[in-house]
């Protein structure tokens, strides 16, 4: 399981390269930038969120606040503080 | 193919002016966001609208003209537009994608399943869409405030769908094909 922040970071890129677009998309990608706004299909977000639960060993609240599932920084971020 | 308002009833497709518009290679981002403005532009001329223009707002929503609203979605492929004159907002979804178990159960609540998915027959994909087009249709009203789509209840009422959050309901209406579904949610 990643341990480190860059290393949430870095697997949350690696779920994403997975459920849509690849490395080439995703490496375009701001760690800041809205993922929707980037273009990623709610579809693949659902995808990634769910990857997320398996990759991190957690489940999503169903009334997460949506400022955190916002961008790749904000899901780590997440991460993070349920680690804290 | 199959009109892309089939199942929908008459009276409700009659008040909608529907375009589409094929997505070209190499299928990217501003390709298809090229492929819905267009399809905009046709709904829009349908509806009988002299300003065929649909800039992007803060946040990537499309702005149609006053009086006119209007939803614009896409698959990699293909883009839709629906455009319902005098409607207060409007919402439509076009998905081809596949909806695996687990992202079922991630967007849908278990009544949701047990009645949308088991007892009335729609697909996954039909319901993924429904909340889409609805979330369109919703967000953005005073009163919602943020939310994700998935936050939405579906329930059936009689041949549509109702769509229901933070107090406000929206009828959705399903057209779905084996390869395609698409969702109308119209706030009048």
């Amino acid at each position: 399981m990643p341990d480190t922040a860059t290393d949430v970071r870095r697997r949350i890129r690696e779920l994403l390269a997975e459920v849509f677009g690849g490395w080439g998309f995703v490496s375009t990608v701001d760690a800041s930038a809205s993922l929707r706004e980037a273009g990623v299909p709610s579809t693949a977000l659902v995808a990634l969120l769910v990857a997320m639960e398996d990759a991190f060993g957690f489940e999503w609240d169903d009334d997460v606040r949506p400022e955190v599932l916002r961008s790749i920084d904000s899901l780590a971020g997440h991460i993070e503080t349920l680690r804290a | 193919m199959p009109a892309l308002t089939a199942g929908i009833p008459a009276a409700v497709a009659a008040r909608m002016s529907l375009a589409i518009h094929p997505v070209p290679a190499p299928y990217g981002a501003a390709q298809q966001f090229t492929a819905g403005r267009r399809a905009a532009a046709r709904a829009l001329a349908l509806a009988g609208s002299a300003c065929r223009v649909v800039p992007r707002q803060a946040g990537g929503r499309p702005l149609f003209p006053p009086a006119f609203a209007g939803s614009i979605s896409h698959t990699g492929r293909l883009a839709l537009a629906v455009v319902v004159p005098g409607a207060s907002a409007v919402g439509c979804d076009i998905e081809n994608a596949a909806i695996t178990a687990r992202m079922t159960r991630f967007v849908l609540h278990t009544p949701e399943r047990r009645t949308l998915l088991e007892q009335a027959g729609y697909s996954a994909r039909d319901l993924f869409a429904a909340k889409e087009a609805a979330f369109k249709a919703l967000s953005g009203t005073a009163g919602t405030g943020r939310f994700w789509f998935w936050q939405i209840r579906l329930s059936q009422d009689g041949g549509a769908l109702r769509a229901a959050y933070g107090g406000l309901t929206v009828p959705v209406w399903m057209s779905s094909r084996a390869d395609l579904s698409v969702a109308v949610a119209i706030r009048h």
